[in-house]
């Protein structure tokens, strides 16, 4: 028994170098915020995201966070925390699409099935405004492999 | 132990970011706010996580400019021979600190008279009455101070009755309240002229917007009715020497309104003497003495002060004089 257990011990020791966490360096994570705007164009309305020269309450922005991989290595558990600025609303479509945080991040889960306390201290189910964080898990990330997560929010 | 406090440092940001947000403005959020954007991955499992952040996206949220005005009288305001007061509402709808213009027109379509402006005034206080002398005067066109995001001002304006107003006339006085900074269509930004070093931006009001008070005259017409009846010596009614002649005037005032400073004066007809101590106000005697009554007279002329006489009511005067 004693053995067994100097066995795993020497095998974790042996196996901490090969575990090591790749290279900081290997992903990158760049976030960029735009500014959504519904314009008519020959009547029809379309999205038009362009760079936020102007912004005020009530205007979407939509926040996004490219990652990439730039190691050599997959990358597995990739999870991407977003902390929502208190100036700004959830957009009702982006808080289906990840899981959130009504708590400060410390738990997460579909919008749907959170709640938080109103005024009076009784439960209520949680509102897109509730948000406080968003998260996103990809499963891995090949080498050479990218993506981007992103949100809308409204100013408040 | 330290996972613990990582967990607890991470609550009391939670619980800041909630008091921020229940403390926003209803405007939304103020202008100069800058928004911050920073996102953070883990990846790797175990001891061999490893965590990174991105870079912090910031902007600066800009000042809407908007503003609405209202009314604050609960129906026309009467205006007699006085003053009137109107009072309106001007609210800082937008983001930002922000100044309006006051424009008051009195002139309005449609309008049976159109007031006098005689004053513009801030409520200084916030006490909702107007003090002169108390409250904040400006010119016509010119400005509140600055007003915060969500903030309000109650403008009073005095106006006056132009002479010659129809009992009962209506009126309209708009009082139009403009962004100092610039309005127009909405969208319209002014680069750099935005509370907290943005840029400023008309909002869904254009940044301009009135209201309109209600006035309705109270004036008073006066009507004056002189008559006579002759009592001669021999028990007749014939205008002969020694003759008493009786004058009535009557003063009958009409309307809603009040006439003021009102005197009953007349002049003793040419061939006639008047009969001393002989005049009266609703059949109650006055001394011809300039005394507490209202009553003076004289060889020449009575003179009776009435002051004010309200429309629908009437006083009569009596006085006597003798044929020559």
């Amino acid at each position: 028994m004693i053995k067994f257990t100097a066995v795993i011990a020497a095998f974790a020791l042996f196996a901490a170098p090969a575990l090591a966490a790749p290279d900081p360096g290997a992903v990158s994570l760049e976030g960029t915020v735009k500014i959504a705007r519904t314009v008519t164009v020959d009547g029809v309305e379309k999205v038009v995201v362009e760079e936020p020269k102007v912004v005020v309450p009530g205007d979407k922005l939509l926040f996004a966070t490219r990652y990439a991989n730039k190691g050599t290595e997959a990358i597995a558990n990739f999870v991407v925390t977003n902390p929502v600025p208190s100036a700004v609303i959830v957009a009702d479509e982006s808080a289906q699409d990840a899981d959130v945080s009504v708590d400060g991040g410390k738990t997460f889960g579909p919008l749907a099935k959170l709640q938080v306390k109103d005024e009076a201290g009784a439960p209520r189910a949680a509102k897109a405004s509730d948000i406080t964080h968003m998260r996103w898990t990809i499963a891995a990330i090949p080498p050479g492999g990218s993506g981007v997560v992103e949100y809308h929010a409204i100013v408040r | 132990m330290n996972h613990a406090r990582i967990s607890f440092a991470i609550s009391a940001l939670a619980l800041a970011q909630a008091l921020s947000v229940q403390a926003a403005h209803a405007a939304g959020v103020t202008a100069g706010t800058l928004i911050q954007n920073t996102a953070s991955a883990t990846y790797g499992t175990g001891p061999a996580t490893t965590t990174i952040s991105s870079n912090t996206v910031t902007i600066k949220v800009d000042e809407l400019l908007d503003v609405a005005v209202s009314s604050l009288d609960g129906g026309a305001v009467p205006l007699a021979s006085g003053t009137a007061i109107l009072k309106y509402r001007v609210d800082n709808s937008g983001n930002g600190s922000e100044a309006f213009t006051i424009t008051v027109n009195p002139a309005v379509s449609g309008n049976g008279f159109d007031a006098e402006v005689q004053t513009i005034a801030i409520d200084s206080n916030g006490n909702g009455t107007y003090e002169p002398g108390v409250d904040t005067v400006i010119t016509n066109g010119g400005a509140t101070a600055a007003l915060a995001a969500d903030g309000f001002a109650t403008v009073f304006v005095v106006v006056t009755l132009p002479a010659g107003t129809a009992d009962a006339a209506t009126s309209q006085v708009r009082l139009t309240a403009q962004a100092v900074t610039g309005s127009g269509t909405p969208g319209t930004s002014f680069a750099g002229q935005g509370e907290g070093g943005g840029d400023a931006v008309v909002g869904a009001t254009t940044a301009n917007a009135n209201a309109s008070g209600s006035l309705i005259a109270s004036a008073a017409t006066l009507a004056l009715t002189k008559s006579f009846a002759v009592v001669d010596p021999f028990g007749g009614s014939k205008t002969v020497p020694g003759a008493v002649v009786t004058f009535t005037i009557q003063a009958a005032a009409t309307g809603s309104g009040t006439v003021e400073n009102l005197h009953i004066i007349d002049a003793i007809p040419a061939g006639t003497a008047y009969v001393l101590n002989s005049v009266k106000l609703d059949g109650s005697a006055l001394t011809d003495a300039t005394d507490g009554d209202a009553g003076v007279a004289s060889a020449s002329g009575i003179d009776v002060t009435i002051g004010s006489l309200a429309g629908g009511s009437a006083r009569t005067v009596t006085f006597q004089t003798t044929i020559n």
